[in-house]
């Protein structure tokens, strides 16, 4: 467990967001980590869709239980995160 | 006694090129310095500046400038037009003042490293007159808000932001360290005064200066204004440096210098003067918007001026052009959602008859950026202030040293241009951002952003609190909404009618 710096790129909001979560995290509690800085703050909540987290550069969505720690991330590295319906 | 005309004397006057004796030509003039860039001395010597003026002439008009600039102050001092000015004006004066005194002081350094190390003799001598005028320019921009101390802590911030690592004023000397403090001679005389002067100057100087009058702010009108006739005459030192590079064979190199300089300019005066023009100014005052400004003052005044001059146009205009829609925005609503951590008071600007104004300036605002403002005025209206302020930091671009942002709601394109140098990630906020880097690694790669600062422990304890410590906010400086919340009032009474 050691904390790790990543920035939130959330879906429908106007900036990018330093946020801290752990090595240990999945990707889901990634989401909502990052979620707490957008969501009801300056983002709709979008009732009925999942949160996923998308690497920024290549593209490629984790999957929902996938560790920080086995995501191959930088520190600091921008993740976006979307809304989908599954 | 008779006297010669201006004509006959100046160009043997400032002559000044004497073959030196003692020491080197190296030694007199080091490229460092003075950026010669293996140029012969003689083609140096064919700097012709635009704009010639002597010392008696020189004072003259200095003194009729200072004099009616104070005696605007004096006479209009008793009236209290601070008093009575809507506060999202006030709010420009105070932003203004802490953004520019002190760069203006840092401006006569710059001045001084061409009057001494220029190679070309009509330089220095134009930019002696650049150094006194930035000079003035520092000091009058610290004496009037001065007066204004008695009122709030904020206005001694007009002294205060650049000695604290306010995350403004962290933005502010990167680009002004970069541009004045620490280029060569010929260099400033390109990016300080062809690019930012030329261009960006007019922005904050006369579409200010316009807005000022028409806020019925003659003090200010005024004083910018006056500013604004030296800027205009010192400016023009770029100009003939850019001929002799670009008749030496040394386009690239000028292309290279004007293009990052506009580029971090424009940045700059995205989040200072977008924001008043657009948001702060009271609607009635608003004489342009914003992009109408850009357009007209700075987008078709460079156009034409680089291609007079033999010069392209910046590599990456289009996205220049595009960016008008979209960044000023973005850097508002950050300022305003961060408002602690800068030291005026923002206004929202966005009362139901200012989106209006800005969805007629803009088309798709409402969907895109009055999507989050719907959010901000929802939380506002039923009693959850603590969710329209922040929790964490913005990321910052490691060139502007200012937030990543884009546009949201319905047309999301938010984008970090990442880039990894010698083993650190850095973030941009744009391409052109990134290739500024690109240009010159070593220039940038060791500057810390406030993110950067904040993950190395610098800022303790490291939360908001911590943070506001570190930027040097006072209470009675925090910043908070200019109109202490009333714009909700248009809203509420939405609100009721619809029940």
């Amino acid at each position: 467990m050691a904390l790790f710096p990543i920035h939130s790129n959330f879906e429908c909001d106007f900036v990018i967001q330093l946020v801290p979560v752990d090595t240990e995290d999945s990707m889901d509690q990634v989401a909502e980590k990052c979620a707490y800085h957008s969501v009801n703050r300056r983002v709709h909540p979008q009732p009925g869709k999942i949160l996923r987290v998308r690497h920024h550069e290549n593209g490629i969505i984790f999957p929902r239980d996938m560790k920080v720690e086995e995501a191959g991330l930088r520190p600091t590295e921008t993740l976006d995160i979307l809304f989908m319906d599954e | 006694m008779a006297h010669l005309k201006r004509e006959d004397w100046y160009d043997l006057t400032r002559t000044t090129n004497w073959t030196p004796k003692y020491v080197s030509e190296e030694e007199l003039f080091p490229e460092e310095m003075s950026g010669g860039r293996g140029i012969p001395m003689e083609a140096w010597e064919t700097y012709d500046e635009p704009y010639k003026v002597t010392y008696p002439e020189y004072v003259t008009t200095q003194r009729e400038k200072d004099s009616g600039a104070y005696s605007v102050k004096a006479a209009l001092e008793r009236d209290a037009f601070v008093d009575r000015a809507d506060p999202g004006w006030v709010s420009t004066m105070i932003a203004h003042y802490g953004a520019i005194a002190l760069a203006e002081y840092l401006a006569v350094t710059a001045e001084g490293r061409m009057a001494r190390f220029a190679k070309a003799p009509g330089n220095r001598n134009m930019a002696v007159f650049g150094m006194m005028d930035e000079n003035r320019h520092c000091q009058l921009q610290l004496f009037f808000p001065h007066a204004n101390t008695q009122r709030s802590r904020q206005w001694d911030w007009a002294h205060k932001a650049y000695h604290s690592n306010d995350w403004a004023a962290i933005a502010a000397r990167s680009f002004f360290d970069d541009v004045t403090a620490t280029r060569d001679a010929v260099a400033v005389s390109i990016m300080l005064t062809f690019a930012f002067e030329t261009g960006f100057t007019n922005m904050q100087f006369l579409g200010l200066a316009a807005d000022a009058a028409e806020a019925g702010d003659h003090t200010f009108a005024s004083l910018i204004s006056s500013i604004q006739t030296d800027e205009s005459r010192h400016a023009q030192q770029g100009g003939p440096s850019l001929k002799i590079l670009i008749e030496n064979g040394k386009k690239e190199e000028a292309q290279a210098l004007v293009d990052a300089a506009i580029w971090r300019a424009w940045k700059l005066f995205s989040v200072l003067s977008g924001p008043i023009l657009d948001y702060y100014t009271p609607l009635e005052a608003r004489k342009q918007s914003f992009k109408e400004f850009m357009l007209e003052w700075i987008v078709a005044q460079f156009e034409r001026q680089l291609l007079d001059m033999g010069l392209d146009k910046p590599w990456y205009w289009d996205e220049f052009i595009r960016a008008l829609d979209e960044t000023h925005h973005g850097m508002h609503l950050g300022v305003w959602y961060w408002r602690p951590t800068v030291w005026w008071n923002p206004a929202a600007g966005v009362t139901p008859e200012e989106r209006e104004w800005l969805e007629e300036k803009y088309p798709g605002w409402n969907d895109t950026w009055g999507q989050c403002w719907d959010v901000i005025v929802d939380n506002l209206l039923n009693g959850k202030p603590e969710l329209t302020g922040p929790e964490t930091l913005p990321l910052v671009c490691n060139m502007s040293q200012l937030p990543i942002v884009g546009t949201p709601g319905n047309g999301w394109n938010v984008k970090d241009y990442q880039y990894e140098y010698e083993g650190r990630l850095y973030h941009f906020g744009s391409e052109p951002d990134r290739w500024c880097f690109q240009q010159d690694p070593e220039r940038y790669k060791k500057h810390m952003s406030l993110i950067d600062r904040f993950l190395a422990g610098e800022i303790q304890p490291a939360d908001l609190a911590g943070a506001l410590i570190y930027m040097g906010l006072e209470p009675g400086e925090i910043g908070d909404d200019a109109h202490n919340y009333e714009w909700l009032e248009a809203y509420k009474q939405k609100v009721d009618s619809a029940a």
